[in-house]
């Protein structure tokens, strides 16, 4: 036999239960609809922060250094096209599409990767 | 921990394993650091009522005399018959600098215990990671920016199992006549340290390493702080200066992204 207050638990957690599966389903299609944020970074420090979703017209972006690399960027995509480094490897990696591939190089100490907006960290230590 | 400081000076008492454990933890971390960890600190954490409401500027003298209580090497453990005693009546010892690490890493276990493959826990700023994230990249921690709000941050660093702990004078402060003490105090003055530090993280396996650690770090200073942690293997560190100047250990150096939406930092990769 059920009493009141069962039913009011049982009400409570079916409530919870809608709750989270609403928060899901939000927290992912928020995922889906942020641009692709491409970020590269020499030496440890950001240079430059690209929207490539946005981007309409291919760009070359020249990076110095020991080695030097030649960054394109697509609609929607972006690589090291061309690298003095010995190894090329970072060349090699190709085409980045999707949130969180990223491609390295070494010699040069340069790095890109895409990255959703809100995506930077985790969380924060304190 | 009651009983065994409400027993200072007068005999042992049984304590669990868990206690023993923490205790022994916190024992190695003074031996290591020479002192400037040291968790006999109690007798004056309670007078400069850090944690309190309340918390005051003790006199010279009744910090002078309360720092003849701090020594860790008064804390003696006998293994054999789970028991431990203070050598000193008034001796205090204050697990604030690495209980709640234990406390993370205990809640791993019970992760681990149960088949959770990707974990991430926050005690309070004390992150510690369980594998990768659930799409196998790693976690990306901010380290906080010690002075801007809660949710900024100077720099990121990327773990896999690894535990993320900071200390820093930005987390518990009060003011006294126009001068800011914050509440990591050091053994060897009694007095807030003052070594030129504002913040640190640890990089490390375990949590209650990291959390010992921190501390041990902002209380050594920059320099004497670094020479201690790339003595240690499989443990990292980020100095943050109160010239706001950022140094990383060498095995962080690849990864640590510095990223500073304040501009007032300088990460600094040579020294």
């Amino acid at each position: 036999m059920l009493k009141k207050d069962d039913l009011i638990i049982f009400g409570f957690v079916i409530i919870l239960i809608a709750a989270s599966f609403i928060g899901v389903s939000l927290y992912k299609s928020s995922g889906a609809n942020t641009n692709k944020i491409a970020v590269i970074i020499k030496d440890n420090e950001e240079i430059k922060r690209i929207d490539i979703d946005a981007v309409s017209e291919p760009m070359e972006i020249a990076v110095s250094g020991d080695y030097s690399n030649i960054i394109l960027v697509e609609k929607g995509r972006i690589r090291f096209k061309d690298a003095g480094c010995p190894d090329r490897v970072c060349v090699n990696t190709g085409w980045l599409t999707e949130k969180g591939d990223m491609a390295v190089c070494l010699p040069n100490r340069t790095m890109i990767k895409i990255e959703g907006q809100s995506d930077n960290v985790d969380i924060v230590t304190y | 921990m009651n009983l065994l400081n409400d027993a200072a000076g007068k005999e042992y008492v049984s304590l669990g394993e868990d206690t023993l454990y923490v205790l022994d933890k916190a024992k190695q971390y003074s031996e290591i650091s020479k002192g400037a960890f040291d968790v006999t600190i109690g007798p004056l954490v309670k007078s400069w009522g850090v944690f309190t409401d309340n918390p005051k500027v003790p006199s010279k003298t009744e910090i002078d005399d309360l720092l003849n209580l701090v020594n860790y090497k008064d804390i003696n453990i006998d293994f054999e018959n789970s028991k431990a005693m203070l050598a000193k009546q008034g001796q205090i010892v204050d697990l604030g600098g690495i209980a709640k690490g234990f406390a993370a890493d205990e809640a791993v276990e019970i992760y681990k215990k149960h088949g959770v493959k990707s974990a991430m826990i926050s005690l309070g700023g004390n992150i510690l990671t369980l594998g990768a994230k659930p799409d196998g990249r790693p976690w990306n921690v901010g380290i906080r920016n010690p002075r801007g709000k809660d949710s900024s941050y100077i720099g990121i660093v990327s773990v896999k199992d690894k535990a993320v702990v900071s200390s820093g004078d930005y987390e518990r402060f009060f003011k006294k006549d126009g001068v800011r003490y914050h509440h990591i105090l050091d053994p060897k003055t009694g007095y807030p340290a003052n070594t030129g530090l504002i913040g640190t993280t640890i990089i490390s396996d375990y949590s209650i390493d990291a959390d010992a650690l921190s501390t041990t770090v902002f209380v050594l200073g920059l320099e004497e702080g670094m020479k201690l942690i790339e003595s240690l293997e499989g443990v990292e560190a980020v100095f943050i200066t109160e010239d706001k100047e950022i140094y990383v250990t060498d095995g962080l150096k690849d990864t640590f992204v510095f990223r500073d939406e304040s501009k007032e930092f300088e990460y600094v990769e040579k020294r």
